[in-house]
């Protein structure tokens, strides 16, 4: 080995532990602290149904954002890692805050989480189904599951023609459940991890494709919200049922819905068959960092969307 | 851009009406003159018939008539979106299909408007119109689709002049748009239409709406039945559509009935005796189709009825009348604990804002929440609204979607959501403070409740004699005795007074000497008898159909339990009643007022003693009349009684009154009535994947299927959720289910309801692990048992007051009700 190669292979074992380092840190900050925001008590114990005492209630919305408006200062605590270590209810509580802000313009990174503490969407659905039907459905959402962790990168939105297209890696063994892989349409997304600092980009697949319009929140019913929806989406161009037929109105039937959190980050609810199953964020970095300081500053944001009459005039 | 704000009409920076009406004399002569493109100057007729009136119940007749307060966006989001509903109003609506208005949807059509193309109508085709009737105002109305700042004609409301600064919040929040061609039925541009995409979807035809409501065909299997392109929230129609309280209580006149009743004038229209020939709950079902679970939960009603606790989703079928507002002044009063927000000056410092809470900007408009004993009247079927008439009337407007995303949806459920841990699982309290807070159309109305009041108080009985146009009502007296025998009405007389005015008068006994008839001191035209006491019965005592009585709105926790009194909400439950339920006020009617009765057949809270009536329009996919008879064995009846043809006239309407007597006066000769399921319902809880290798990998194929003939009212009225939370708790948590059950089972019942979960557990779920969940009888019988919150079938019952008097009697009694 001469020193001209020395140099090289200490500099890629460089690069190399600085990509470890950094991707240990950013493991690290996968469990991070709770966000210091405030919340109203997760149940209202003050109401009792008289037929059912085991009726869980919650506080109102309209109560809980006259009384603890979330301010940008809050809002600019939030991370696409710190809202997966709150509960259900405090996610709520944050969302039904938020209004829908502009409707998102390319690629955003996602990130899905489930109730905090709660093994996902199996538990779920076997209690709401009951064990019998919950046994039978356990595999299909565990393969569902698994295919959305893993596989799933994130939303590429079309804003001009109101509608987006789920990112999802390019994984050969998923290529024999669709039509035809040839005709893909495909995007550059940079890549996380170590390998990123060796190729920065990486090819994905754009599947799924939803409509975009504003429309009624199913958790909270006092403004709109973006919807993306997965079920008229055969007339779309692209379309190609195989498997995009998996989300529309003839499989399972996904509704999604975001509010942003600040520009450049949205939290949103995604259900199926008006079920919900699970929370995700969507996250684009540039403008979120970017923006981050107008958006303190008071600079105002853009609302595509009905943002209802309570409004957040109480929020400074 | 969407533009949010201008959801809303803008204000008129100059309103030279509100100006004027402050100065000289002289000057409010010449503004009155020249104001208003409200509903009063955009039709000749409606201000013809309401220029009797006062200034204050002209304007409260105007926004009866026609305002929506924002409900506009309710029935075309929320409704659909997040309620689940589906309307097609187009299919309703159509220029085109003008002719079924009242044949088919019992709406009653506006003399005003008109069908493009036709002589003297100012649109000349269709595509101007985008395929609906023209109706005064659409001039302005139409450049506005598409746009934002349409000048709503609300905004040209004439208030009362106002003593002092008016305090009042802008009349454009009342959001009165223009006619749809059915009164009650408002349009409105819709600010986000794209009217190039609508060509796209359309055939380039902008009449058409086949794009946007068209059969859906990639599917084989949903196509139509089970899921709906009007579902597709991303496409825009032209108009949103609201609905005004007139939808409902608009009806003919009974003494002035037009001609032709699919051509009425104004004339012979009236804005608050009921529409008894509506058919409301088949509107908000209309999208559907029959397969749909929402359509056989919506779209069960008969003519004249609706389900208005539906939306809410209390899961008790019990659908009621549009009852006429008449004579309402002498309506009886009852007193009661109430709680409720009343006007104050000011608040005291520091008063905490859910206790007394002044409108920013308006000086000494305050609101002060506290308890008193007051003297109300029993409003609703089972007396539940009872905080007072304004309030009641208010509530009306929440009934039909106003304000329903500022402070409504979030205390609904969402029919799906079954994890009782979530938001939106079941009902929670509305909130009146908040709403006044929070939406300004509930300020709008609030601040012209003394309006609509006043022009509640205006509507009277109908008296036969007149109808008739005899000369007195010995007249009338004297034709009855004609057709029944000599001294029918005076020997009727004497035993209304013996049999039935101890409910249906609010004299006091003994009624020996009562006239019945009597009018109040001053006013020959205020009958001084409600003919009813408004007091609360048991259901079980009278017998009827229990459904309304049986409804849970108002108890505490609920989405109206601020506009129930205090004392109904600790009022215990009818003991009798066989459901598994707590207390909190269920199972009582109010008895209620004959006044006009003869103008009001069919009977009982839920149109069902009588001949069934029925419209016969030319469209049969819109006739919606389906048998109710059953035999016994709640099967269907070979040859059931055919259903009465629609008639409005004076005679018609006796008719129908005398048919309705005989059959509540004879009990034993009624043919059951029980809606069954004329479809079956599929209900898909994870459906089978069209594609088959990706159902391979990733379908769950569970659907719930209720065969056709399964009565309906057994499937509207099943607390579905418990039963699945009770099925859960059975296999992982016994203890929990027997602490949701203490105080409301005893020992045994509590065996039967686990021993009855197990075996649903074990053969239904674990062992046969089904694709399709069929509803097996003895299944049903444990569900039923104890999740129904209504265990009565059979809709035409009770009520057998009378049954034993003779045949004359009975005769005798028809004719004297036909006077009051």
């Amino acid at each position: 080995m001469n020193m001209q190669n020395l140099l090289r292979a200490i500099a890629v074992i460089g690069v190399l532990l600085l990509g470890a380092g950094i991707y240990v840190c950013y493991t690290k900050h996968g469990t991070p602290e709770r966000p210091v925001i405030s919340f109203a008590p997760l149940t209202d114990g003050a109401l009792k149904d008289p037929d059912n005492p085991l009726k869980i209630f919650h506080v109102d919305f309209a109560k809980l954002e006259h009384d603890l408006p979330l301010s940008r200062a809050d809002r600019a605590k939030l991370t696409p890692e710190n809202l997966t270590v709150l509960s259900q209810e405090e996610i709520d509580q944050i969302y039904a805050r938020l209004t829908a802000g502009p409707v998102p313009d390319g690629f955003m990174r996602g990130n899905l989480f489930f109730e905090n503490g709660v093994d996902g969407l199996k538990s779920r659905l076997a209690e709401i189904l009951g064990g019998g039907l919950g046994t039978v459905a356990d595999a299909k959402i565990d393969t569902l599951e698994k295919l959305g962790r893993s596989m799933w990168k994130g939303k590429y939105f079309f804003r001009d023609e109101r509608v987006l297209r789920n990112v999802i890696e390019d994984f050969k063994p998923l290529e024999a459940l669709i039509e035809a892989p040839d005709r893909l349409q495909t995007v550059e997304i940079p890549r996380q991890g170590l390998l990123s600092y060796v190729s920065p980009n990486s090819t994905a697949w754009l599947l799924f494709p939803a409509k975009l319009y504003c429309g009624q929140s199913l958790v909270d019913g006092r403004r709109e919200s973006i919807i993306i929806d997965y079920a008229y989406t055969n007339d779309l161009p692209g379309y190609m049922e195989r498997p995009d037929a998996l989300a529309g109105r003839g499989g399972l039937a996904i509704r999604d819905e975001i509010r942003m959190v600040r520009p450049g980050f949205y939290l949103g609810r995604a259900y199926a068959n008006r079920i919900f199953l699970l929370n995700f964020t969507v996250y684009d970095a540039e403008t979120a960092e970017n923006g981050l300081q107008a958006f303190l500053d008071g600079k105002p944001v853009a609302e595509d969307c009905w943002a209802g009459e309570q409004g957040m005039a109480a929020a400074p | 851009m969407y533009c949010p704000i201008d959801d809303r009409p803008a204000s008129r920076p100059f309103r030279p009406a509100r100006l004027l009406s402050r100065s000289l004399p002289v000057v409010l002569f010449l503004a009155m003159a020249i104001t208003a493109k409200a509903q009063s100057s955009l039709s000749e007729g409606y201000a013809r018939e309401i220029a009797p009136l006062s200034a204050t119940e002209r304007v409260g007749s105007e926004v009866w008539f026609n305002a929506t307060a924002f409900n506009d966006r309710f029935f075309t989001y929320g409704f659909q979106q997040r309620v689940g509903g589906l309307i097609d109003w187009y299919g309703i609506l159509a220029a085109e299909k003008k002719k079924d208005i009242f044949q088919a949807w019992g709406g009653i059509p506006d003399p005003d408007c008109c069908v493009p193309g036709e002589p003297n109508c100012p649109a000349k085709s269709l595509s101007e119109t985008y395929g609906f009737q023209w109706c005064p105002g659409d001039d302005v109305l139409l450049k506005y689709i598409g746009k934002y700042g349409y000048p709503d004609p609300a905004c040209d409301l004439t208030d009362v002049p106002a003593q002092g600064a008016d305090q009042r919040q802008s009349a454009c929040d009342l959001h009165f748009g223009t006619s749809t061609g059915i009164l009650g039925l408002r349009k409105f541009p819709n600010p986000r239409f794209d009217r190039s995409a609508w060509l796209k979807l359309n055939g380039d035809k902008p009449e058409s709406w086949e794009g946007y409501r068209g059969a859906l065909n990639v599917f084989p299997t949903d196509a139509q039945n089970r899921t709906s392109r009007l579902f597709d929230g991303s496409i825009e129609p032209p108009y949103r559509i609201g609905m005004a309280c007139g939808a409902c209580h608009i009806g003919y006149k009974p003494d002035k009935p037009p001609a032709d009743p699919n051509h009425p004038a104004w004339e012979n229209i009236d804005g608050l005796v009921g529409n008894q020939y509506s058919r409301v709950s088949n509107i908000l079902g209309s999208g559907f189709g029959k397969h749909a679970l929402e359509w056989q939960l919506i779209a069960r009603a008969r003519p004249g009825i609706v389900d208005t606790s539906a939306l809410p989703m209390d899961y008790v079928s019990n659908p009621g009348t549009m009852n006429a507002i008449i004579n309402f002044k002498q309506r009886p009063l009852h007193e009661h604990e109430i709680l409720k927000w009343r006007r104050a000056a000011a608040c005291p410092a520091g008063t905490q804002a859910e206790k007394c809470w002044c409108e920013p900007g308006k000086l000494g408009k305050c609101w002060e929440r506290s308890t008193k004993k007051e003297l109300q009247p029993n409003i609703l079927k089972g007396g539940e609204d009872s905080i007072g008439i304004k309030e009641a009337i208010q509530r009306v407007y929440f009934n039909i979607g106003s304000c329903s995303e500022q402070c409504w949806l979030n205390h609904i459920p969402d029919l799906r959501a079954a994890d009782p841990k979530q938001r939106n699982y079941g009902q929670t309290p509305f909130d009146i403070g908040q709403c006044r807070r929070d939406c300004a159309s509930f300020r709008a109305i609030e601040d012209r409740l003394d309006d609509i009041e006043a022009f509640f108080f205006t509507a009277r009985p109908t008296d036969l004699w007149k109808a008739r146009g005899l000369a007195s009502p010995e007249a009338l007296e004297a034709e009855l005795d004609q057709q029944f025998f000599p001294g029918a009405v005076k020997r009727g007389r004497d035993i209304y007074a013996r049999q039935c005015a101890s409910c249906h008068s609010s004299g006091k006994p003994p009624f020996d000497n009562t006239d019945f008839r009597a009018t109040v001191p001053g006013d020959p035209t205020l009958r001084a008898d409600w003919l009813g006491n408004d007091e609360l019965e048991p259901a079980s005592e009278i017998g009827t159909y229990a459904g309304r009585s049986l409804h849970s709105n108002h108890m505490r926790t609920r989405v109206w339990e601020q506009y129930a009194a205090l004392d109904i909400h600790e009022r215990p439950r009818d003991p009798a009643r066989p459901e598994v339920m707590a207390g909190a006020g269920r199972g009582y009617y109010r008895n209620i007022s004959l006044l006009s009765a003869w103008a009001h057949a069919p009977f009982m809270h839920n149109n069902a003693i009588g001949p069934e009536i029925c419209g016969k329009p030319a469209d049969k996919q819109v006739d919606f009349y389906d048998s109710p008879y059953v035999d016994a064995e709640g099967k269907p009846i070979a040859s059931p009684p055919a259903c009465l043809s629609y008639d409005t006239s004076v005679a018609g309407r006796y008719q129908l009154y005398v048919a309705s007597m005989r059959d509540m006066l004879n009990p034993g000769k009624r043919i059951d009535k029980m809606h069954l399921l004329d479809d079956d319902i599929i209900i898909d809880i994870a459906p089978k994947l069209q594609n088959p290798e990706l159902n391979k990998l990733l379908g769950l194929e569970i659907s719930v299927r209720i065969p056709k003939g399964y009565p309906a009212l057994a499937i509207n009225s099943l607390r579905f959720k418990d039963l699945i939370q009770d099925t859960v708790l059975r296999r992982t948590d016994a203890q929990k289910l027997d602490e949701k059950y203490a105080g409301l089972l005893n020992a045994k019942q509590l065996a039967d309801l686990k021993d009855g979960l197990q075996r649903l557990i074990l053969d239904a779920i674990l062992k046969d692990r089904p694709t399709v969940l069929e509803l097996a009888a003895d299944r049903d019988r444990f569900v039923q048992r104890f999740y129904s919150n209504n265990l009565g079938r059979v809709e035409n019952s009770g009520h057998r007051f009378g049954e034993t008097l003779s045949d004359q009697d009975k005769d005798a009694l028809i004719a004297f009700v036909a006077t009051l």
